[in-house]
């Protein structure tokens, strides 16, 4: 205890200098969401960087590469699945031929990639992925496990890494669909339990069930993407709509290889939203 | 010899300067001088440590409440506490040595004062706007902004530092 105290008495002014670097750089991260953000994408960098290395040399001794490989195989028999449901829809008693599967334009496709760092017991948690812009990651594009449960969306990319806002973020919010009566409602996470999240705004029609599947409900991700299972639910005070609590489908705690989905006509989607709003 | 007494309205004075002249003047957005690390750079040598490190973090809180720095200011300000003995030494190859009558400062010659004046401001000044834009998009202005705010700021602190050197530190 003694030699303890030595030590920190001798210490003392490095570690008072640190207190004092620490708060006022976490004051200046804080004051505006510019500093927030760059400082954000500068750690995540960094961090991303080393947990890179630390996760380069565990490779050589456990599985990740094997499920690097069987993501990759997922990713394309997904797409795969994609074109061939897009042949089955463009079949009329009138088709002569079946296009070969290569010439099938596909709305979705899926980019593989491992989480290089995360984070779930904040309010405000990130997840970061191994790939970037230069492998076809982009900004709000969705990121699916493999068993293509929802886990959040890009929020900010660099050349390698790709950071992730997770359903676990209070200032994330989704659509989502009950899938046995088609009803929509609006899906957020109250920062409680990191097992479930909240659904609001579900029509007092929809008559919901413990057990029923909550779906993703946007453009930028195919439609069988599961949110979760409804745990319990309650009318709000206007008794106008059903709040519903969600068991999260993803298993957030041990997300190791990920799937980033790619809308191929987002961009036109966008355009065409964009002469409306203009 | 060193005067707390006038090295303490010295103090006051060149942060009033700065928070009520300097930084409302606007120049350039790459000419921004600034003159209110002197009061940690010109610090008495032989203060022990704690206190030259509150007293910088008490400049820095001070600009940072009323400049708005948000936290800006003392961070970039409270390093320069820890490393002054390093950059005398660097600069001047003097230290504190044992059995030292007079202050350390009052021993520099002025090429010796404003070497080491140079260097603390020019450190102060990379790492303040390193960290205000938080980015390396455009590395050669970033480097102007640094090296011509610098340079300005000594202008602007020669005169205080002569009256540092004539008032303050006698020989």
């Amino acid at each position: 205890m003694n030699r303890l105290i030595e030590f920190i008495k001798r210490i003392y002014i490095v570690l008072l200098f640190l207190v004092i670097e620490v708060v006022a750089i976490w004051c200046y991260a804080t004051a505006t969401p510019y500093t927030e953000s760059k400082l954000l994408s500068r750690t995540t960098a960094v961090g991303g960087a080393i947990s890179g290395t630390v996760n380069y040399v565990k490779n050589f001794v456990s599985l990740p590469d094997q499920n690097e490989a069987l993501t990759a195989r997922v990713a394309a028999l997904e797409e795969e699945l994609e074109r061939r449901d897009a042949i089955i829809d463009s079949l009329t008693p009138d088709t002569e031929h079946i296009p070969f599967l290569d010439s099938v334009d596909v709305k979705f496709r899926y980019h593989p990639a491992r989480v290089t760092s995360m984070t779930t017991n904040r309010q405000h948690n990130y997840i970061v992925l191994d790939r970037g812009t230069r492998h076809g990651i982009g900004m709000n594009m969705g990121v699916i496990t493999p068993n293509k449960e929802f886990v959040g969306t890009v929020v900010s990319c660099s050349e390698n890494y790709a950071v992730v806002m997770p359903l676990l973020n209070t200032r994330f919010k989704i659509g989502g669909r009950v899938v046995e009566n088609d009803y929509v409602c609006s899906i957020f996470w109250e920062g409680d339990s990191q097992y479930e999240v909240t659904a609001v705004e579900l029509s007092k029609y929809a008559n919901p069930q413990a057990g029923m599947t909550v779906n993703v409900e946007s453009d930028r991700m195919p439609r069988d993407i599961k949110v979760g299972t409804i745990k319990s639910h309650k009318l709000n005070n206007t008794k106008s709509a059903y709040s519903v609590v969600l068991n999260i489908a993803a298993d957030m705690q041990s997300l190791s290889n990920l799937l980033v989905v790619e809308n191929m006509h987002q961009g036109e989607l966008d355009a065409l939203i964009e002469t409306i709003n203009n | 010899m060193f005067k707390n007494l006038s090295y303490l309205w010295l103090s006051l004075a060149i942060m009033a300067l700065q928070i009520f002249l300097i930084d409302e003047l606007s120049i350039a957005m790459w000419l921004r001088p600034m003159i209110f690390p002197l009061v940690v750079i010109l610090l008495q040598m032989e203060w022990r440590p704690i206190w030259v490190l509150l007293t910088s973090a008490l400049v820095g809180l001070t600009m940072d409440l009323a400049l708005g720095g948000s936290g800006l200011y003392t961070a970039t300000i409270v390093p320069l506490a820890v490393i002054r003995r390093g950059v005398m030494y660097f600069t001047t190859k003097r230290s504190i040595e044992h059995g030292d009558q007079t202050s350390l400062l009052s021993r520099l010659s002025s090429r010796q004062l404003l070497a080491y004046t140079s260097m603390m401001m020019f450190i102060h000044h990379a790492m303040f706007f390193i960290m205000e834009t938080l980015s390396f998009a455009h590395p050669m202005q970033l480097f102007a902004t640094i090296v011509c705010s610098t340079l300005l700021s000594m202008l602007v602190a020669w005169p205080i530092l002569r009256i540092f050197t004539l008032k303050i530190v006698s020989k």
